[in-house]
This record gives structure tokens, C-alpha cells and sequence, in this order.
């Protein structure tokens, strides 16, 4: 097990250190330094005042002097300055990031319940007609643009039936539509994984096992082909991070809300390489914690995993 | 919320003013009412300006950097105009600088040396008074920058050396070489004046707007940021603009600024009530607001170039003149008007606004006509090549724009002069409102046009002048001279025939300025709303009201 853990743990830095890298070379390979991209933004400006500037901000040093003061930064929890507001980048990430935790965490949360509650629905029901409709709710879910539901919603809600308000103001129907619009299009690859493991545990001997000793559908669903469906549904829960990330900027955009989304929007038509650095640098750490997590958890559900050496937990989907 | 503050002012005293008010409105009514705009006209209690009231304001994107100067984008100016106050005030209806803090100002023969009287009794919100000293620092922190907080000089004050203090309550400017501009540039946002407290503040300090104390009608009451922005009223504000009809404190109790980045909504937002005022409206929005008894309201940029394509000829295909010509009469305005537009927006008849000081009508030059625009490419040596776009040497005329997204209509604008350029051969590669592309488009003067409007407030020449300029990315040695000129001409007669050389050489003769439309922001607002716009439309929250309160 400790293998496995610094194995896994190694690897996660790993993976962010080499996109801090990338990020930064790439920034490098644009053809001018961040202040001028910044400062040149749909405006005429003075030669001079990008010269101060970028001395100020320390881009008229060299490459490698540069990498190395960011990264010795980035140890110290000093992620540089938005150039946009003059905040540090670790201010102004946190001061909304908050905002967004709130809204993808709980999108996260009914996106699995309704993942679930889908292919249990789906699995238990008699009725073929149902089920037909049920196993083609996900790739319905996964087709609908999360602008556009969320457009709809608007639009019906607010300026028609005026029910809600357009901006954020702290009531429920605020919060509640923006995570249903966010959770919708989160849970279609969950629920589609998750059906595909079922299909296949309710092939296996074992379930036929226990509808011989007589037990009821429900108690076989979640007592036992839910915990053996559940590997390649976790896996793809990890994925799906970067789902709810995309989906958190578009959401946050068109509810008005401040957050992540809010600020990477921002930060990219302003031309805030900081700023941008900053949030893909984090970007990265959520991605590569969440799955660290998964792949901690994984053992918890199938034991055999450890026994393999460390290598190839079954990461390759059922399908 | 905080609670509402005292009211301080007698009774008697307001309802005197609104009487005086009442009258005034109704002399206005009847004086002018074929002027004002159409859809205005939806008080049917023919009453005066109503006192208290909240207005919900929402603007386009969310604005973390509340530094003056910084303020040059229409998000952050917007806010600023209600909180920060200038020396002087351009007053659109009489096309011309007017007292606001400075009740007397002047500039030598030369255009070398400025003067400014302050006016007496002003106050930051702070509490410090805005005299002759505070101004110094706010002139000097605008000239030169602000090194230890990091802060840029303000491009309009560009020459500037220092300022002193003269007599009892009077400012001096002296500058090395003549700028008849720099009057013009102390009415801009970006020169609102702060405390010297705020001046103080580091980078970030001056940058939040909970920070900012200015003399404005309005002060910062709460934020959530990146959500809104909330302003009160100051009661004791009685130092409006000369020309303001509103000369004592604003009748608005409250702003509120939010953020509706989704264009969709903007006239939903409105005609739902759940906001008085709305920025950045589509034209295609237009007309259900008004046919829904709301308000389409255009904000005429005075302050700023109309929207062009600026001309860089570094790839070389552009450097003909015959060529950029061509380009001119090879867009067919009234169809971009008759398409994308509506009549909110008006066509270009110059580089500048109609209502500009110094505007001259080129507009007989703008016609469209594809046939001369054909015979010179001919002339210049282009021949259409089989797939129907001209080439020359082997070289395609395939040109390419970029531009910022800020602008709603920049993008379909570009979509159709992409095709009436092919009528005449001419290959264009629309970039227009991608926001990455510009970031390396901007510097590079190998992309041919850049889509955009700019602040003008220090003329001309600073746009197009300086060799590495974004506009157009060629220093033109001829137009310099006429710049250099006209920076350093007195108003009058002479300088407004340098002005009218500058706009003839940039539009017709040299064609460095492909022209659109006049800059204007279009504005819903809730048929309740009352509400007017600076030069630089900038919405004027300290004279605006709401029916009903």
C-alpha cells in the first residue's frame, strides 16, 4: 500500500510541475512578454510605460532567472500579481474561489445523485418503455449546451414568469438552477459509465446467485452491483472535474455570479498572463487531487489492485 | 446595507429645488422637445425630477482595478464618472470645456503654461479638502506616474513636467512643448481627481474601489466583488459642472452596479424591471424595447474616434495608397447601417464624431462605389486572378482584421464588408472579436486592419503619431508635421484648419483610417428612467432620477 500511495503521490506532482513548466513556456513561445499583451489590449500605448512596467514586474529578465524566482514563488505561496487589478494572484483566486466551490461542489453532489437515481430507476423498473427512455436520458444530457439550458432557464424564469432573479441574490431558485444547469450536463458521462458497469455486473454468476437465495431487486442494485459497477463510474467522476470546470465559467457567465469561472473569463480577454498562470496552475492541482483520490479509493473497492504490483489499476473503462 | 444617512438638508429647502425643478423641466419640455429622443418621452405625470429612489445599473463585465488612470475602458469609466470629479467638464450641447473644480482655467498664447482656479469648499469624501495642493499632487500623480505604487503615467498627460501652486488657490501646469490638447484631457475620467490619501495607497489600494475617495456625488457604500458594486449619494455634493441642469446633490439615494455579461438578457433585463439602465445593447434588441413602452437611449462617444479599421501596411500589400482608397469606397456603409446596425447608430463622415470640435463631413468621399474602387486596384497593379481575388507579383490581396470583442456589432460589421470586398477582389480574413488572436495581432504590423475606437482626449496625434503606435504601425512624416502643429495651435480657426488637414489625410488622401460609424454606446433603459450621458457616455447618475422614486 505505502508503495502504491508514493507512487500515486509522485506522480501528481509530477504532472504539476510539468504543467506549471508547459504554461510557462508556453507564455514564452507568445510573441511579446505578458505586460505588453496586457497593456496593448484594444489601446495605443506609450513604448515607455510597457519598459517601466515590465521592469517592475521583473519580465525583463532572463528566461531562466524568471522561472526560477516564479517557482521559488510558487513554494512560498507567492503566485505573482494580476496585472489586471494589482491584487496578488493568490487574493484574488481566493477571494472568489469560494463562490465556485460552492456551486461545482453541489452540482458534484446532485450530479452523482441524479446519475445514480437514473440507473437505478433504469435498472429496476419492469417496464421496458421506461427504461428505454431512461438509458437515453444521459446522451440527451451530454448533447445540451450548458449556455443554452441555462439561457432557457433564464429566460423563463426570471424575464417571463419573473420567479427568480436575473443576478445572484442569495434565494434558493439563485443557487438551485445554476447547480441543476451545472449537475445535468456533469452527470451524463457518470450515468452513462455507470449503466455500461451494470449491464455487465448483472451478466455476472453471481447475481443469479442471489436471485436464487430470493433477494429483492433493490437489496441486489445497492448492496451489491452498485459497490461492483462503481470502479469505472469513479473513475470517470475523476474526469469529469474538467467538465465541471468548463461548465463553471459558462454558468457563471450567464447566471452573473463571481467566481473561478467569472475570473478565468476575465483574465483571458484581458490578457492577465499572471492571473491565467495562477488558475492553471490550480486548475491542474484540483484535476490531479481529485484523481489522486480516486486512485487512493480505488483499492477500497477492488482489492486486486495492489496485488498487480502497483501497475495498471483498471483506469481502461468497462466499455 | 448601511443604513441611509441623516437627512441633512431642510425640507423646505428640497421642495423649493423641486419646484424650481419642475418648472425648468416643463420651460425644457416645451423649448426643445423635438429635439429630445423619441422614445423619451414616457413620463405621463409630466413631473420634475423625483428625490430618492435606488437605480440598478448593469454593465458588461465585472471591474477589479479601480485605478484612475487605468480607466480608459467604458466599465470602469462608467462607475468612476459618479465618484470622481474633474477639473473641467466637456458639455456636449455646447461643444466646449466648461468649470467643474477648476472654476477658472486658461492657457498661454503658446499652449505651454495652464492655469487653474479652484474652485473654493470642495471636499473629498474623506473629509480633506480638494484645493490648490491636492490638485498638484493629482496632476502630478496623472503627468508622471506614481512609481513607488507602480502606476503609469496617464497617456493624455504625455509631455507633462510638473505643476505649482500659484496665489492663494490656483495650480500652474507648465509643460516643455505646446499641447493646445491638454486642457481637453483634464475632462477626462481617466483624470479624475482623488485624495491625496488615496494617492498614498500602493498598487492595489488605489485599485479597489472601496479605497477610492474622490469629490464625486456618489461614494463607494459596499461591494461583492466580481457581483456589484453599490454607491450612495453624498448629500452635502453642491459642485456639479457648470453647465449641469442638477447643480446641488444627486436625487438618486443609491446606485447599484451589476454585471450582465450575457448579452441576451440585457433587454430582458430591462423591460422585467430588474434593472433601470443596461449597457451595451444589441440592435436587434432594440425594438422590442421600445415597443414594449421601455427606452433605447444612445450615448454619443464624442470623446472618441469613430470606429474605423485602422490601416498597417507591413505586409506590404497595403502600402499603395490607390489600394487603401480602393478599401474606402469598396465599403458600402449605408448596408452595414441597413444590416448590422440600426438607427441608433449614425455613419462616419470623418475620423471624428459628428459632434466633435473640429469635425469636417468627408462623407461625399466615403460613397460606395465598387466600379473607381475596381480601377484602382487595376491602376495599382492588382489583377483578379482565377479564383476571382486579386494578385500581384504572385502575392494574393488576402488581408486580415482583428479586433477586440468590446464592441457588440464589430463582428458582423466585418462579416459584410468581408463580402462586398470580394466584389472587388479583395480577400478579407475577419478576426474581429477574438480576444487571443488580438493579443498577438496588436504589435504585429504584418495584420493589415485593426477594428477599434479610441479616447481622443489628447488628439490626433498620439493615436497615429508615435513609429510603434498599435493603430496603424507607420509614422507618417508628413501627417507629423500637421500633428506637431495642431498640438501646439491655440483654439480657432487655425487649429480647426490643421484638424480638418488631419482628418482629410487620414480618411481620403492617405486612407490610413478605413471609417464606419460614430462611436456610440446604445443604452436600455426602464421607461421609469431619466437619465443623460457625457461626452464620453458615460451615464450621469448625479442628475438622473426614477418616476415614482
Amino acid at each position: 500500500m505505502a508503495r502504491y500511495l508514493a507512487q500515486r503521490v509522485g506522480q501528481a506532482l509530477l504532472v504539476v510541475w510539468l504543467a506549471y513548466t508547459l504554461v510557462f513556456l508556453a507564455v514564452q513561445l507568445l510573441p511579446s512578454d505578458p505586460v505588453t499583451i496586457f497593456l496593448t489590449v484594444d489601446s495605443a500605448v506609450d513604448q515607455a510605460a510597457i519598459d517601466t512596467m515590465k521592469s517592475q514586474y521583473g519580465y525583463d529578465q532572463p528566461l531562466a532567472v524568471q522561472y526560477l524566482h516564479q517557482l521559488a514563488g510558487l513554494f512560498s505561496g507567492d503566485f505573482g500579481y494580476s496585472l489586471a487589478s494589482g491584487q496578488s494572484v493568490r487574493d484574488r483566486i481566493s477571494g472568489v474561489a469560494g463562490s465556485t466551490v460552492a456551486l461545482a461542489g453541489s452540482a458534484f453532489i446532485i450530479a452523482v445523485v441524479i446519475a445514480v437515481l437514473l440507473v437505478a430507476a433504469a435498472t429496476l423498473t419492469r417496464r421496458n418503455a421506461v427504461r428505454r427512455v431512461l438509458v437515453n436520458l444521459p446522451p440527451l444530457f451530454s448533447a445540451i449546451p450548458v449556455f443554452w439550458l441555462g439561457l432557457v432557464l433564464l429566460e423563463l424564469l426570471s424575464i417571463r414568469w419573473g420567479v427568480m432573479s436575473l443576478f445572484p441574490d442569495g434565494s434558493f431558485l439563485s443557487l438551485a438552477v445554476p447547480v441543476l444547469v451545472l449537475a445535468i450536463i456533469v452527470s451524463a458521462p457518470v450515468a452513462q459509465v455507470l449503466l455500461k458497469g451494470m449491464n455487465h455486473v448483472y451478466e455476472q454468476p453471481f447475481i443469479d446467485v442471489l436471485r436464487a437465495k430470493g433477494a429483492s431487486r433493490s437489496w441486489i442494485f445497492f448492496r451489491h452491483a452498485l459497490k461492483n459497477a462503481a470502479g469505472p463510474a469513479l473513475t470517470i467522476t475523476g474526469i469529469t472535474v474538467g467538465t465541471l470546470f468548463a461548465g463553471s465559467v459558462i454558468t457563471e457567465t450567464v447566471f452573473a455570479r463571481s467566481g473561478l469561472g467569472s475570473v478565468v473569463l476575465q483574465a483571458v480577454t484581458t490578457q492577465d498572463v499572471p492571473l491565467v498562470q495562477g488558475l492553471v496552475l490550480l486548475t491542474a492541482t484540483v484535476f490531479v487531487v481529485v484523481n489522486l483520490i480516486v486512485d487512493l479509493l480505488y483499492p477500497l473497492l477492488d482489492p486486486r489492485i495492489l496485488k498487480s504490483n502497483g501497475q495498471g489499476a483498471p483506469r481502461a473503462l468497462a466499455a | 446595507m448601511t443604513s441611509r444617512p441623516a437627512s441633512s438638508p431642510a425640507p423646505a429647502r428640497r421642495s423649493l429645488r423641486v419646484v424650481a425643478m419642475m418648472g425648468l423641466t416643463a420651460l425644457a419640455l416645451t423649448a426643445c422637445s423635438s429635439t429630445s429622443t423619441p422614445q423619451a418621452a414616457q413620463d405621463t405625470g409630466a413631473g420634475g425630477p423625483v428625490e430618492g429612489g435606488t437605480l440598478v445599473y448593469a454593465e458588461v463585465t465585472p471591474i477589479n482595478n479601480w485605478q484612475t488612470q487605468a480607466a480608459r475602458f467604458y466599465e470602469k469609466s462608467n462607475v468612476l464618472n459618479s465618484v470622481l470629479d474633474r477639473l473641467t467638464y466637456f458639455d456636449a450641447e455646447q461643444g466646449e470645456l466648461v468649470p467643474w473644480i477648476a472654476s477658472e482655467f486658461s492657457a498661454n498664447a503658446a499652449a505651454t503654461e495652464f492655469t487653474f482656479t479652484i474652485r473654493p469648499g470642495v471636499t473629498f469624501s474623506d473629509g480633506s479638502p480638494l484645493d490648490a495642493e491636492a490638485v498638484k499632487l493629482n496632476l502630478d500623480a496623472l503627468g508622471l506616474g506614481i512609481e513607488s505604487a507602480q502606476i503609469q503615467p496617464n497617456v493624455d498627460f504625455a509631455g507633462y513636467s510638473s505643476a505649482e501652486v500659484v496665489g492663494e488657490n490656483q495650480v500652474k501646469v507648465t509643460l516643455p512643448s505646446p499641447n493646445a490638447n491638454f486642457l481637453r484631457a483634464t475632462s477626462s475620467v481617466t483624470a479624475g481627481l482623488v485624495s491625496p490619501a488615496t494617492l498614498k495607497l500602493d498598487a492595489a489600494g488605489q485599485s479597489a474601489i472601496s479605497q477610492i475617495s474622490g469629490s464625486g456625488p456618489f461614494t463607494f457604500e459596499s461591494e461583492k466583488p466580481d457581483e456589484e458594486v453599490v454607491l450612495a449619494k453624498r448629500a452635502d455634493y453642491a459642485w456639479a459642472p457648470e453647465t449641469a441642469e442638477n447643480q446641488g446633490d444627486a436625487y438618486l439615494d443609491r446606485v447599484v452596479i451589476k454585471y450582465l455579461p450575457e448579452v441576451a438578457h440585457r433587454a430582458g433585463a430591462v423591460q422585467s424591471g430588474q434593472v433601470d439602465l443596461v449597457r451595451g445593447l444589441q440592435p436587434l434588441d432594440e425594438e422590442a424595447l421600445t415597443a414594449s413602452g421601455n427606452q433605447v437611449l444612445p450615448a454619443e462617444g464624442i470623446d472618441l474616434t469613430v470606429n474605423m479599421a485602422a490601416v498597417r501596411i507591413g505586409s506590404g500589400k497595403l502600402a499603395d495608397e490607390n489600394v487603401r482608397r480602393a478599401l474606402q469606397i469598396g465599403i458600402d456603409r449605408q448596408s452595414i447601417k441597413d444590416t448590422v446596425l440600426s438607427d441608433s447608430y449614425e455613419l462616419a463622415g470623418s475620423v471624428l464624431n459628428h459632434q466633435a470640435p473640429g469635425f469636417v463631413d468627408l462623407s461625399d468621399e466615403l460613397e460606395y462605389q465598387p466600379d473607381e474602387a475596381r480601377a484602382l486596384l487595376d491602376e495599382a497593379g492588382w489583377d483578379v486572378g482565377a479564383d476571382g481575388i486579386r494578385e500581384k507579383d504572385g502575392v494574393k490581396l488576402e488581408v486580415t482584421v482583428t479586433s477586440s470583442n468590446n464592441s457588440v456589432v464589430i463582428k458582423p460589421a466585418f462579416e459584410l464588408i468581408e463580402q462586398q470586398w470580394r466584389e472587388i477582389g479583395v480577400k478579407l480574413d475577419n478576426r474581429a472579436g477574438d480576444n487571443t488572436f488580438l493579443a498577438t495581432a496588436m504589435p504585429d504590423p504584418d495584420v493589415e486592419f485593426f477594428g477599434t475606437r479610441q479616447f481622443i482626449y489628447g488628439g490626433l496625434g498620439p493615436i497615429f503619431e508615435p513609429a510603434d503606435n498599435t493603430m496603424t504601425h507607420t509614422s507618417d512624416e508628413d501627417l507629423n508635421v500637421i500633428f506637431a502643429a495642431e498640438r501646439a495651435a491655440a483654439p480657432g480657426p487655425e487649429r480647426n484648419e490643421l484638424l480638418a488637414q488631419e482628418q482629410r489625410a487620414l480618411v481620403v488622401d492617405k486612407a490610413y483610417s478605413l471609417v464606419l460609424w460614430d462611436e456610440v454606446q446604445v443604452y436600455g433603459a426602464h421607461s421609469d428612467t431619466h437619465v443623460e450621458f457625457t461626452s464620453g457616455t458615460a451615464p450621469v447618475f448625479q442628475g438622473a432620477w426614477k418616476t415614482g422614486g
